[in-house]
């Protein structure tokens, strides 16, 4: 950001008007200031639902990583001010240092939960997006997601994390059970009743979930849909764990360990057609993750003597140490972007904190630092967001911060002592 | 008789123009002390704890730079200032001791001189100092020579957010290019894609004193965050410096063009 490239231009004065021309490039890029008011209830049910979609919808805009939503008790402008360019005083909005405005409305209409959203370039006073979305009036939280995941494709252009689904796992006295939610961790619902169920991964559609299961007493890998009944994917007896779901969805990667070294495999999807990758005697290889087109995969071995993260290719050539820093290196997840894997790491002060390498460079960037053990993270689906846990505030808790380790935010919705979450898109009806 | 001897007499004390004003200087000055004490008793000043343990402050020593085996850690500490090393100062520097100039510049094929000799004298008269200084200069040179790249460091005037070592054009415009910088702050909103491509052109007029007298969008870049982020950083960063005589009248006239692109060129 600071590594400014400016060049002075002074062009001809007969060229323009001889007026010269200075070049200015290298801008401070930073979260867009926002006003967002609270909405405006268009009737009693609207009234009603408003509370819970404020705060879904605030959260959204506040985790993204490109808005900066100003704290309300600043605003000077009328509360009752009106939904139009017309109705609105920007230079109240300039006063309190807003860049854009967000103003919406709700309305219920039966079951039906209707949002208005106008956006506002606050300099120009110009109205630059209006949109309306519904949602069934039990699920506030998801009207506010389709409203926010306008905004954000709005500005960026592309889809946001908002109406994505994460899957975790929830200790509760001596059962572990998965979850699936909400990105925000709202409308969560628990996939597995008792027992030890670990290690959840979505399928990239997001129509089941694969995790490790101990029902029979020894480790194996099952595959859920949500409402449906487990099946078992890797099973036998033998000791799989940790699956990761390919970027198309139709092979799954895991370790299988054997005696005293567990070995990287991939399988179809179902389990069939199951064959090594790795092969080093007495060497732990775990925790795989696919590469965003499917042509490699980053995995935990420590054949060099400590865990550290490799790359390989999808049918198990061509594998190369990528991180040579630290010396406990683990839980990788490649960017759905493709430039960054994300790992957690034990540093020479034994605090486990989140880095990325980038997977060409080798560059090495840290994400936490100084705020309690911070680790399992998970790109969002857009590649924008990394997903974690930490117990800085006690227990262990999820967290969600931009890819550059800026924005470190509690989940809104999920409670509890979570572990190992993982992202994955699921778009929902629109 | 008495009367006049008691008038005359050295012991009775008389009011003289003198002892009034000592009298008065006196009363005078005690009542200013006596003011001063009673201010400085009345006002309330703020109070000293002794007994509160007083703040250590020191700056931490730069140390070595980090292993590369280690992980990196946040906001690393600046890279640590090249090392040059000080010429060793000529022979005929101004009042060095004879005995200990002899010791402090060893020169190579030089021979120093006997420690009995109080004062240095060369073996081969003048032409030998003047080699000496020669080689010393020379050597000077030479380190000054290794050293030119990290030597231009700036200007003294410079701008504490200049990045060029030297004046390139215009000092002036890049007085208003720093400035202005300052000030460029733009949305994270904007997509990568449209990074690339934006430019915007900003037309500023200015005064005799720095001051904006007229900005305009002379070339919107389609992206109204971007363009108004670009304006908000002219008008932030005004008044600019007062411009030098001979660009005053096309600054007022004609203005400038401020060429916008979001990413480092």
């Amino acid at each position: 950001m600071k590594a400014l490239l400016l060049s002075l231009l002074l062009l001809p004065l007969v060229a323009l008007a001889q007026a010269p021309t200075i070049e200015i490039s290298g801008a401070n890029f930073r979260p867009l200031p926002v006003a967002v008011p609270a909405p405006v209830a268009q009737n009693e049910g609207g009234r009603k639902l408003a509370p819970g979609f404020d705060t879904a919808f605030g959260f959204d805009l506040a985790a993204s990583g490109i808005m900066q939503v100003l704290d309300r008790k600043s605003f000077t402008a009328d509360p009752k001010e009106g939904m139009t360019a017309g109705s609105i005083n920007f230079s109240r909005w300039a006063d309190v240092g807003a860049e854009a405005l967000v103003k919406v409305s709700l309305a219920q209409d039966g079951g039906v939960l209707r949002g208005e959203l106008r956006l506002f370039n606050v300099a120009t006073g110009r109205e630059d997006l209006k949109v309306a979305k519904d949602a069934p009036a039990d699920n506030a939280e998801l009207l506010a997601h389709r409203l926010a995941d306008a905004l954000y494709r709005h500005f960026t252009q592309e889809p946001s994390p908002f109406l994505s689904r994460i899957a975790y796992v929830v200790k509760g006295g001596n059962n572990r059970d998965v979850y699936v939610a909400d990105w925000d961790g709202g409308n969560a619902r628990a996939l597995t009743k008792g027992g030890i169920n670990i290690l959840p991964a979505l399928s990239p559609d997001g129509s089941q979930v694969a995790f490790t299961t101990y029902r029979k007493g020894r480790p194996d890998i099952f595959a859920q849909k949500p409402g449906g009944d487990a099946r078992a994917v890797v099973s036998e007896g033998q000791m799989a764990t940790g699956a990761s779901y390919s970027p198309d969805g139709k092979r799954i990667a895991y370790s299988l360990a054997e005696g005293e070294s567990a070995q990287i495999h991939v399988a179809n999807a179902d389990g069939s057609g199951a064959r090594a990758l790795t092969d080093t005697p007495y060497g732990l290889n775990t925790s795989p993750t696919w590469s965003p087109d499917g042509k490699r995969i980053a995995f935990v071995s420590n054949r060099g003597g400590s865990p550290q993260i490799y790359v390989m290719n999808a049918d198990g050539t061509g594998v190369r140490r990528l991180t040579f820093q630290g010396n406990y290196n683990q839980t990788p997840d490649w960017s759905p972007r493709g430039d960054l894997i994300v790992f957690t790491a034990r540093d020479e002060r034994n605090a486990f904190d989140l880095f990325t390498i980038n997977v060409d460079t080798g560059k090495v960037t840290r994400l936490t630092q100084d705020q309690g053990s911070n680790e399992e993270p998970a790109f969002s689906p857009n590649g924008r967001l990394v997903l974690f846990t930490s117990n800085r505030n006690g227990g262990s808790q999820l967290f969600v911060m931009t890819s550059e380790g800026n924005n470190q935010l509690p989940l809104r919705a999920a409670k509890g002592f979570l572990q190992t979450p993982d992202w994955a898109p699921l778009a929902q009806a629109e | 008789m008495t009367d006049s001897a008691v008038s005359h007499s050295l012991l009775v004390s008389r009011p003289t123009r003198l002892s009034r004003f000592l009298v008065a200087s006196v009363v005078g000055h005690i009542a200013l002390l006596l003011a001063a004490v009673l201010y400085a008793r009345l006002a309330s000043g703020p109070k000293v704890d002794l007994d509160a343990r007083p703040i250590k402050a020191s700056l931490v020593r730069l140390g070595k730079p980090r292993d590369p085996k280690l992980l990196p850690r946040k906001e690393q500490l600046p890279p640590p200032p090249k090392h040059v090393d000080a010429p060793k100062p000529p022979p005929d520097a101004p009042a060095p001791a004879p005995t200990k100039a002899a010791v402090a510049v060893p020169i190579p094929g030089v021979k120093p001189e006997p420690s009995t000799a109080p004062k240095p004298t060369p073996q081969k008269g003048e032409t030998t100092g003047e080699d000496r200084r020669k080689r010393l200069f020379g050597a000077f040179d030479k380190t000054a020579r290794a050293a030119e790249p990290e030597e231009a460091e700036g200007a003294e005037d410079g701008d504490p957010d200049g990045d060029s070592a030297t004046a390139e054009g215009e000092r002036y415009f890049g007085l208003l290019q720093s400035q202005v910088r300052r000030h460029y702050n733009v949305a994270d909103t904007i997509p990568e894609s449209e990074r690339l491509r934006l430019n915007t052109i900003v037309a500023v007029r200015l005064g005799r004193t720095g001051e904006v007298l007229d900005v305009s969008l002379s070339k919107p870049s389609g992206n109204d965050l971007f363009d108004s982020a670009v304006v908000t950083a002219v008008r932030k960063a005004a008044p600019f410096s007062p411009p030098p005589e001979h660009l005053r009248e096309t600054l007022q006239k004609h203005g400038v063009n401020l060429s916008f692109r979001p990413n480092a060129l």
